[in-house]
């Protein structure tokens, strides 16, 4: 599971977060260091689909985004999808 | 290195610069940036350079079936280059009357002037899958003008088949929840090449 914008959509699922707090989090919970360039390549895409957007940061240029209701859907759709391909692949190694 | 990569993000576009550029750089501060990183930024720039607008996106859509046809509503946003959107919303109703037929298109783009299309049909003789209609076309414009065009159109008997696939997908994706714009991706999904 290394899909910037998948990485990106569960780390907001824990709550608001900015940039380098995605970073660190993706890093502890998926092994991935994602760079500045891919988050933000992911963090655009993401915004302009309306599955994640800027909340308020006050005076800090660090700016955090928050999960919408279509994005909180499309992780949904996304980790069940994953979870059917785990599901499966274990079974067939007969690890289930 | 987190110098480098502050000019390497010169190549970004300029509307993505002023939409993100100051909590990008906030993150090259705060975070270690390597090599690869600095690699990674001048690609993430070259790619929405060369891949500046995303799909469309459905903010809003509606069906509904009425007597002898249905209706739909849309409301899709296009993406442009320099980062803003067009909103385009179209409403549509077909009316199938047996052996002949009547549709409307009424669509505005942005900030133009709306229009509305209202075609009559009657269904001619079939051959394969290409039935041959007699139409009339009414262009009605903003200024109030009328543009009427006669003419022997081609109709291909496949799409009502695959328009009524598309209503189904819709209507079963609407039971289970899902928004608009996920009912299209997961068209899109199955059927790359029709979306």
């Amino acid at each position: 599971m290394s899909d910037p914008t998948l990485l990106v959509l569960a780390s907001l699922a824990e709550g608001d977060k900015h940039g380098y707090a995605m970073m660190e989090d993706i890093a502890r919970f998926a092994g991935v260091r994602l760079g500045p360039g891919t988050l933000y390549g992911a963090i655009t895409r993401l915004e302009q689909r309306g599955w994640i957007r800027p909340t308020k940061s006050g005076e800090d240029r660090r700016q955090p985004y928050a999960l919408t209701a279509d994005g909180r859907r499309r992780l949904e759709a996304q980790l069940s999808d994953l979870n059917q391909i785990v599901k499966t692949g274990l079974k067939r190694l007969k690890y289930a | 290195m987190k110098r480098l990569a502050r000019w390497f993000t010169r190549l970004y576009p300029r509307w993505w610069r002023a939409r993100y550029g100051q909590e990008f750089n906030a993150l090259l501060e705060d975070a270690p940036v390597t090599l690869p990183h600095v690699f990674g930024v001048v690609l993430s720039a070259l790619e929405l350079r060369m891949k500046p607008s995303i799909e469309p996106r459905i903010v809003d859509l509606a069906s509904r079936d009425i007597p002898h046809g249905h209706e739909l509503e849309t409301a899709v946003e296009y993406p442009r280059a320099d980062g803003s959107r067009t909103l385009v919303r179209n409403f549509s109703r077909e009316i199938d009357l047996g052996d002949s037929y009547v549709t409307l298109n009424h669509w505005s783009r942005g900030a133009e002037p709306a229009q509305t299309v209202l075609v009559f049909g009657r269904k001619g003789e079939v051959d394969g899958d290409f039935r041959t209609d007699e139409t009339e076309m009414l262009v009605l414009r903003a200024d109030g003008t009328v543009q009427r065009t006669e003419q022997t159109v081609k109709t291909w008997m496949k799409y009502d088949a695959i328009r009524d696939g598309l209503r189904e997908r819709y209507r079963s994706g609407m039971a289970a929840g899902l928004s608009p714009d996920e009912i299209f991706q997961q068209i899109r999904a199955s059927h790359p090449e029709s979306a």
